[in-house]
């Protein structure tokens, strides 16, 4: 009987281990968060030449990253601290943070997935071709970007306990981003909306992941977009983390 | 405070509360190595709550806790990696099969876990036909055995048991007594709530009645029965004339219906 308490390392691997199979037997939940970016791509083909490669790539990168920040990670938490999971895992010699750090490693695979499968779908369907640099930078954009959206994520489920409401409002965000932000963005609601959109937390990370993908439009707009981007996340995730209980029973 | 040197568990004036309301009122208790110590009270006599200062998921108002010589506020870690802990309302990931489960959780307690020692662990909790099931295809039954494995996997020295043997029928709950004393003849201290006096009778060497937040009976369960047996509002609520725990428990807590 002795006492033994296993380095970080070793419980984060753990934890990693055990987060990437679930999110592997979730797999088919995965797969549309791929397929509506990928869909969205595809239906916009006459669009390319009009709005641009980089506007397209930007906004359906932006798309993917909202449902796995906003759902994907949302969901899954409200959904274990309902079950007990987490009251389980705080009980076991673990700083708490590894837990979510865990989660979050994994939603990092997730918008390398996402971020990939539609850059390789915009040069396969679309033929949309982005320079060498703006792929690394791609990537990086759209990790502070999905940051926006796990922040979101994080406030959402530090207000609400339920995790039928929590899904619920998850999707209703999702649902008004989509709208306001992709419609608005291409001017369809009108000039007022696509001035305004821009700096809504749809239109920060769409400019930010459009500038990257083509360095050489990067713009002070651009610049401005990534510092609000920042605000965005850092304040959303102070008060969400503030927020957050790991039991409400 | 008590001598800790020769307690797995040793609680000293521990006070809970939950905003304005003190659920936990100066509590003091301790467990030996090689006991079963069992905590019964009513719903919402602060049963839960104790237990929930001792693993750490609730932070004491005032007291302290020690677990295995280490104190829980000063050495939480060691201190959480000295108990196994079954939770009242346990669950684990469902997407997770069994072997799985056990694998995160040898990984998050420090434990070597050889295919050796996991066939041995799931043939002890007769796990061996759902060991690749998914945690969500099982029945209560076997969901209760693998959150039980999950506490004697890393042989710690205090196991803290909240309500084990509910929803479990009379062969599991048999089953599962008999591991308790098992686990005591090894030397391992056990802190048991329950809600049944019979299980308390049975596997419990000292119990403590606790009520409104405050421990008001702490002994042998034969002594208290004892002690007690000429009391008259035990006398009031006895059966068939003969005095049980049962009827000391209802005697010193109320016979009205806690919710």
């Amino acid at each position: 009987m002795q006492t033994n308490v296993p380095t970080t390392s070793t419980v984060l691997q753990s934890l990693l281990r055990a987060d990437l199979k679930t999110q592997w037997r979730n797999r088919r939940a995965v797969i549309l968060t791929i397929a509506v970016p990928v869909l969205i791509l595809y239906a916009w083909r006459p669009l390319v030449e009009k709005a641009g490669g980089p506007f397209i790539l930007g906004s359906c990168i932006t798309v993917g990253l909202m449902a796995t920040g906003l759902m994907g990670y949302t969901n899954s938490i409200a959904k274990d601290r309902d079950k007990g999971i987490f009251q389980r895992l705080r009980v076991a010699p673990l700083p708490s943070w590894t837990i979510m750090a865990s989660r979050l490693l994994v939603q990092l695979l997730m918008i390398f997935i996402i971020t990939g499968a539609v850059l390789i779908s915009g040069y396969a369907l679309d033929n949309i071709t982005i320079p060498l640099a703006g792929y690394a930078l791609a990537f990086l954009a759209a990790i502070v970007g999905a940051a926006v959206y796990l922040a979101l994520g994080q406030l959402i489920v530090g207000l609400i306990k339920n995790p039928e409401i929590v899904n619920a409002t998850t999707r209703l965000v999702y649902f008004v981003f989509i709208m306001v932000g992709m419609f608005g963005s291409t001017g369809l609601l009108g000039k007022i909306t696509e001035q305004y959109v821009i700096w809504t937390p749809y239109g920060t990370v769409q400019t930010i992941i459009a500038g990257a993908v083509d360095p050489s439009k990067w713009t002070t707009t651009t610049t401005q977009a990534l510092l609000v981007t920042i605000g965005y996340a850092v304040v959303l995730f102070v008060i969400g983390i503030r927020k957050f209980q790991w039991s409400y029973k | 405070m008590s001598d800790e040197k020769n307690f797995i568990l040793d609680v000293d004036n521990l006070s809970i509360y939950y905003g304005n309301f003190q659920a936990v009122k100066d509590v003091s208790f301790h467990v030996k190595a090689g006991e079963i110590f069992g905590l019964l009270g009513p719903n919402g006599a602060g049963k839960t709550s104790t237990l929930s200062a001792i693993d750490g998921l609730l932070k004491p108002h005032s007291g302290i806790i020690v677990v295995a010589g280490y104190n829980t506020k000063e050495k939480p870690l060691y201190a959480k990696a000295s108990m196994g802990i079954q939770l009242q309302s346990t669950n684990f990931q469902p997407e997770l099969t069994v072997e799985e489960i056990i694998e995160l959780f040898a990984g998050i307690y420090g434990v070597d876990l050889s295919k050796q020692k996991l066939d041995k662990l799931i043939s002890e909790n007769n796990l061996q036909e759902s060991r690749n099931k998914k945690f969500g295809q099982l029945s209560g039954g076997q969901q209760q055995r693998v959150s039980l494995s999950l506490c004697v996997l890393h042989d710690p020295k205090l196991l803290l048991l909240d309500e084990p043997t509910t929803g479990l029928d009379p062969q599991s709950r048999r089953q599962l007594w008999e591991r308790m004393e098992a686990m005591r003849e090894k030397g391992h201290g056990i802190l048991l709530t329950t809600h049944s006096m019979e299980e308390a009778e049975a596997v419990c060497d000292r119990i403590a009645i606790i009520d409104h937040g405050k421990i008001i009976e702490i002994g042998v369960p034969q002594t208290l029965i004892d002690k007690h047996r000429n009391d008259p509002e035990v006398i009031a609520v006895s059966r068939k004339g003969k005095i049980t725990l049962e009827d000391v428990f209802i005697g010193l807590t109320g016979r009205e219906v806690r919710v």
